[in-house]
């Protein structure tokens, strides 16, 4: 792909318009081929859980060799926390932290950008972190492999675009993009299928990818209380983020739905209610949280957002305000950082259930003699 | 109906004359400070950024005031800044306020014209022009009078002359009540500024601040970064954004501030293609042309958590270490102290100082007056 437009004509005033152009890490652009065996990794962070299956099928059957980053460890974590910026969310930190384990390991780098990724009436984005996280790691890693990009931006272009563009950079033959295109589709729903199921997104990439006999987790069982998790996919999704908030709901004795089990139609049958809102993925979540509030055998709710997260710091307010529960469901907002303590989030779970359990009993207690 | 509308800098100034003009009523409140800071963070979301909690408590002290219909734009941007209104009206109706709200952008264009013509009466189109014109004028002077403040300021003999001065004048500019009145202080204005005795003034520092409007343009929230610069350091401090280029750039009333913004995104492409809903362009592009237009060293000043400019503090230090242009960055919350803040500038004036001793061709002639 030829470096970035350096002819720019001028508005305004334009005298420093060539001077711009060069500082560019050359680095940043240099060509990439996607021979057969290219080692492209995938960092485990962001949009990996949403995205993953689509890109290594769809890469896999160009011949490349898709390599994602190790599952997050304490030492990503914090290598990650050093990295970057300290007020950042604790979930771009992560993906530092999976960036820098995969620099010297691959022959390029995929990063997805998403900027929008549903058409509506109005403008829709992601997060401004998640429109230029390819950008932030370009510019902050000295020495990084060829970073690649896929761009979703679809109230700009089809999905499919990113694909061709994609190829594109990867200087592969366009011809015949179809059926790698097609598996990587049918990929994608097989792995969004699992997710409904109930699976949170690292059990199913898990299923996914080391076959059947992977035991299916204890925490869509059944549970005396049910407790209903309502955050990006990229917490739900990773032990270490959410301190294994997840076990530990489901250890107290509670059966745990995530906000990744819902379907496209649940969340859009809550839509006309909501306020207006143009983050997409947040919006999601404001519909996810309406959906459990306004089931009935839903006890509780977790609200999980990550610290310093910019658009969940409203949408929390929205979520509180806003939304009235049908039943009497308990609502608690849980901050994740990178200081959190697993004893931490372990304490408040296990209160959380208890008091969920008590309530129930009591409920079930006035009920029996009213 | 008494409008009130959240402080900005000198925005009150044409924004009152907007809306008394039209014979409306318009509540402004004290200019906000820390209490107010502290009053708005009680109530508001504990890590939203900064300038949503002091324009909650500055909303707080417009209802106090007996406001009854509050103003604010909003829209649907990637930023936060286009959900301010809806979610700080949530908060304030729960905490018992009962007001209007006049949320210009989000509602439909005909109904806030219904709202603002029935409030109005008659001839509410030649009035609207007549406080457009208004609205332009006054926040012309108050831009010339910011910018030739921030020139002098720096240089004058008798230390805090010039502030006396912009006092004064941004009063008389608040109570002028015509077109020609506007235009006579303007006059007045820039021949009593001009006139102040200064100092020699080649060698003298200057640097670009670049970061989020609201933390650029609101005093209260920069501890007065400019005028302290300019005081107590002697040093020239040019902020990329103005209050008058949010005001009217949205208006489509200067042509030449869509040139230079649409110039700003061309160049800072190349570093995030993409919009991201806050001033990041202005940020990359300032920080660019820095050296080219004669500044010593970049201020960047944002507030904790703010996603744009998070984004341009990790893009900046590359550009910075590639181009050898000195970096400050200052990042503004509730808990950020006074001394602290002073410290760290009168640390990096010094390292621009020593810069110069060290490399005398970058001691440049001060462009004139
Ligand atoms: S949505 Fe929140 S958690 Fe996710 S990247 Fe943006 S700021 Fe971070
Ligand atoms: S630019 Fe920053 S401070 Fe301003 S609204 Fe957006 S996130 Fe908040």
């Amino acid at each position: 792909m030829s470096p970035l437009p350096v002819w720019i004509v001028c508005g305004g005033c334009g005298t420093m318009l060539q001077r711009v152009s060069q500082s560019v890490d050359a680095d940043a652009f240099r060509d990439v081929r996607g021979d057969r065996g290219l080692r492209i990794g995938i960092p485990r962070a962001l949009m990996f859980y949403r995205y993953y299956p689509f890109l290594k099928a769809f890469l896999e059957s160009y011949g490349c060799n898709v390599q994602p980053s190790p599952p997050t460890n304490l030492e990503i974590l914090g290598e990650g926390t050093d990295i970057c910026v300290d007020d950042v969310c604790v979930a771009v930190k992560v993906l530092f932290g999976h960036v820098s384990q995969l620099a010297h390991k691959v022959d390029a780098i995929l990063i997805p950008r998403l900027v929008s990724v549903e058409k509506r009436g109005y403008d829709t984005f992601t997060c401004p972190k998640l429109i230029a996280a390819p950008d932030m790691i370009r510019y902050s890693f000295p020495h990084l492999p060829p970073p690649l990009e896929f761009t979703v931006d679809i109230s700009n272009a089809p999905w499919w675009w990113g694909c061709v563009r994609l190829v594109r950079r990867l200087d592969l033959p366009l011809r015949g993009i179809a059926r790698p295109y097609m598996t990587a589709v049918r990929e994608q729903e097989r792995y969004e299928g699992m997710l409904r199921s109930g699976l949170l997104p690292s059990d199913a990439l898990k299923r996914m990818y080391n076959g059947n006999g992977v035991p299916r987790p204890a925490y869509i069982s059944e549970g005396d209380v049910i407790v209903a998790v309502v955050g990006h996919p990229y917490l739900l999704g990773d032990p270490i983020v959410n301190k294994r908030l997840i076990h530990w709901l489901d250890a107290s004795g509670a059966k745990v739905l995530g906000s990744t089990m819902l379907s496209q139609e649940d969340l859009e049958r809550e839509e006309p209610s909501l306020p207006p809102l143009s983050w997409s993925y947040e919006r999601e979540l404001l519909a996810a949280s309406s959906s459990f509030m306004k089931r009935k055998d839903v006890d509780g709710m977790i609200y999980l957002t990550s610290f310093g997260c910019g658009p969940d710091s409203l949408v929390t307010e929205m979520v509180r305000r806003e939304l009235k529960p049908a039943g009497d469901q308990v609502l608690m907002e849980m901050v994740l950082d990178e200081h959190s303590a697993e004893s931490g989030v372990r304490t408040r779970a296990e209160a959380f259930v208890d008091m969920l359990r008590h309530r129930k009993k009591m409920r079930s207690n006035t009920g029996g003699v009213g | 109906m008494k409008v009130a509308f959240p402080h900005m800098g000198n925005a009150y100034i044409p924004l009152r004359a907007l809306v008394e003009y039209l014979g409306v009523e318009a509540v402004v409140p004290e200019r906000p400070n820390r209490v107010t800071l502290e009053k708005g963070a009680r109530y508001a979301p504990e890590f939203v950024c900064l300038p949503f909690k002091i324009t909650l408590g500055d909303c707080m002290n417009a209802l106090d005031r007996g406001a009854d219909t509050m103003a604010m734009v909003c829209g649907m941007w990637a930023c936060r800044f286009g959900y301010y209104a809806y979610v700080q009206h949530l908060i304030l109706r729960d905490m018992g306020y009962e007001f209007e709200s006049l949320l210009i952008g989000r509602e439909d264009p005909r109904l806030v014209l219904d709202k603002v013509r029935s409030a109005v009466g008659r001839g509410a189109f030649r009035k609207l022009a007549g406080a457009a014109a208004m609205f332009r004028a006054k926040a012309g002077a108050v831009e010339e009078l910011e910018s030739l403040a921030r020139r002098i300021r720096p240089r004058e003999e008798a230390m805090g002359s010039t502030d006396t001065i912009m006092t004064s004048y941004l009063e008389k500019l608040d109570r002028a009540d015509s077109l020609r009145r506007i235009w006579q202080l303007r006059r007045e204005q820039r021949e009593a500024i001009t006139s102040l005795p200064v100092r020699e003034s080649n060698g003298m520092l200057r640097v670009r601040v670049v970061g989020e409007l609201y933390v650029l343009l609101e005093p209260s929230l920069n501890f007065d970064l400019v005028k302290r610069l300019g005081t107590h350091f002697g040093v020239e401090a040019q902020p990329v954004l103005s209050t008058y280029r949010w005001l009217l750039s949205p208006l489509w009333l200067d042509p030449l501030l869509h040139l230079s913004s649409s110039r700003a995104r061309r160049i800072s492409r190349t570093y995030l293609p993409y919009i991201l809903g806050g001033e990041e362009h202005m940020t990359i592009t300032g920080t660019l042309d820095s050296q080219a237009d004669g500044f010593d060293g970049v201020i960047h000043a944002y507030p904790l958590t703010c996603m744009p400019e998070n984004i341009c503090r990790t893009i900046l230090p590359s550009i910075c270490t590639a181009r050898d242009i000195p970096l400050l960055n200052l990042c503004f919350d509730e808990h950020t102290s006074t001394v602290g803040t002073i410290t760290r500038l009168e640390a990096f004036v010094d390292m621009l100082r020593s810069r110069r001793e060290q490399d005398p061709s970058l001691t440049r002639l001060s462009p004139p007056l």
